[in-house]
């Protein structure tokens, strides 16, 4: 075992090699730097520190389970699809980015809530029929 | 009681072993996938010469799958990488900061492979949108980072191996330390993630599954969306080949017994249909019914060797993918045709009318268009 994983860091840092002497080739890796350093600093610095706070005062109390899901579900949509709603300018062709973007990130966005809304009621409905069953907490 | 700034506390609970292992078997499968599956579009599109004749034509859906599969897995990776990170957010105010120059080492690598692995979903997906923010040339840094990534997720895996091993399962020792009453938590929330992963999927994989087209709500193509019922990348207007005639269009085939073909004199030739994907590196594919001559014929008018290598060159004055090349196993396999019509029409400009190169288990972007030369290699 010890071996095996000697072998796999010592295969990890050897292709970690060669991903930067790939980088050096390209003609300004530093550009690349910037936007590997770029990429961490949004996301530890602005994203996660987002998510958490919004987790902190959305996600508690009794329905935290579904509006975390909610959450995450819609956010993992949303985040897919930044690209296609957000591109500027003008496309290469009619068939490239065809769709409502907007509309279709609505129509997604109210597909989770009315899931969410469901999911909460049927939950409330058969905790009410469980009457006298003591839930253990979540 | 005072709040902490720095370094923060974390009360939440599940910022733990056993959800960053359950997580990260997920993670780790979609890289690989998106790993394996780039690779070998790479070596399709630039194929280094002792490969270039190994690379076989079949199956005909061959990069249709493949290359579907590394966009879904791409796509599927990017709510999976956010909870991961979520899940060991905390670790990166651990104090003091490094313990030793081991320690040091080993962050210096989570964080080449946290920074890689943001960097490569999200430069993968604003490509398939064909959109660069950045400086730089997409494909040779998107492939240099994937082996950065690769490398320091291989060294990561060796490094935390115990305590993987430990969290494996829900009875694995490691999970069995952790609070009981996380349990039901733990399982809701790994549940949610993966129904985001679903969620992304359904809403983006019908680009190039099909069947699923109509679920298509943030894919950047449909693929039955363009003229003649398929996406188009470059245009004729773009490439500058809008007003070929029919007249003045003529294909030289170029070997050692060379000729020049009219139009009419090609569409007189044996006419093949087949059914072939048409799968672009950015991830949609749609099928085809394709008609026109087969190339295996043509060649054979030029006296050309069993062997031989094509050299397939573009009426377009410039452009990245002006000229392809055919290796020995798509030049000489029987689906593989210079297309005048697709589904039973004329070539549409855009889709390189008059005739346009069509072969099996091959790049979108190596289907050269406006085919005005086929030149036999030795």
């Amino acid at each position: 075992m010890k071996a095996l994983r000697v072998v796999a860091g010592a295969a990890g840092v050897a292709l970690m090699g060669v991903g930067v002497s790939l980088v050096t080739d390209v003609r300004d890796p530093l550009d690349v730097l910037v936007w590997l350093g770029g990429a961490v600093l949004l996301h530890d610095a602005v994203i996660a520190p987002f998510v958490l706070l919004a987790g902190w005062v959305l996600v508690r109390g009794g329905g935290r389970g579904p509006v975390r899901g909610a959450l995450l579900v819609a956010g993992a949509l949303t985040a897919v699809a930044l690209p296609v709603l957000l591109r500027p300018g003008k496309t290469a062709n009619a068939s490239v980015l065809p769709l409502d973007y907007p509309r279709n990130w609505l129509i997604a966005v109210v597909t989770v809530a009315v899931v969410t809304v469901l999911w909460l009621g049927a939950r409330g409905f058969g905790r009410g029929f469980g009457r006298g069953r003591r839930r253990p907490d979540a | 009681m005072k709040l902490r700034v720095f370094p923060p506390e974390f009360k939440g609970r599940l910022h733990d072993a056993r959800t960053a292992t359950s997580i990260g078997r997920w993670l780790g499968s979609a890289f690989a996938v998106c790993f394996v599956t780039g690779l070998f579009s790479h070596v399709m599109q630039h194929p280094p010469d002792w490969l270039a004749d190994s690379i076989p034509s079949r199956p005909a859906w061959g990069y249709r799958l493949t290359q579907g599969l590394h966009v879904a897995s791409g796509i599927a990776a990017i709510p999976l990488l956010l909870a991961k990170l979520w899940a060991v957010y905390p670790r990166l105010f651990g104090w003091p900061p490094v313990r030793s120059v081991t320690h040091a080492l080993e962050r210096l690598s989570i964080a080449v492979l946290v920074a890689g692995s943001l960097f490569e979903l999200a430069t993968g997906l604003l490509n398939t949108a064909q959109w660069y923010p950045w400086p730089f040339s997409f494909v040779p840094v998107h492939y240099a980072v994937a082996w950065l990534v690769v490398g320091a997720l291989l060294l990561h895996l060796a490094v935390k191996a115990p305590e993987i091993r430990a969290h494996w399962t829900r009875r694995s020792p490691g999970t069995l330390a952790l609070p009981v009453q996380d349990g039901p938590d733990r399982r809701s929330f790994l549940a949610v993630v993966g129904a985001g992963v679903g969620a992304v999927t359904l809403t983006t994989v019908g680009q190039s599954f099909t069947p699923l087209k109509d679920l298509v709500l943030f894919a950047p193509r449909r693929p039955d969306k363009g003229p003649q019922g398929l996406p188009v990348n470059r245009t004729a207007a773009a490439a500058r080949v809008g007003g070929i005639t029919a007249e003045e269009y003529r294909l030289v085939v170029a070997g050692p017994r060379p000729y020049t073909l009219t139009l009419a004199e090609l569409r007189a030739l044996p006419q093949h249909e087949v059914e072939l994907p048409i799968a672009c590196v950015e991830g949609w594919s749609a099928s085809a019914r394709w008609t026109g001559v087969r190339v295996l014929d043509l060649l054979a008018g030029a006296g050309a060797p069993a062997h031989a290598r094509v050299r397939v060159e573009s009426l377009e004055p410039r452009g990245g993918y002006r000229v392809s090349e055919l290796g020995r196993e798509h030049a000489h396999d029987p689906l593989t045709l210079l297309a005048l019509r697709v589904n039973g029409e004329e070539l549409h400009p855009d889709h390189g009318y008059p005739a346009r190169l069509i072969a099996p288990n091959r790049p979108g972007v190596l289907q050269t268009k406006w085919v005005g030369r086929l030149e036999v290699l030795a």
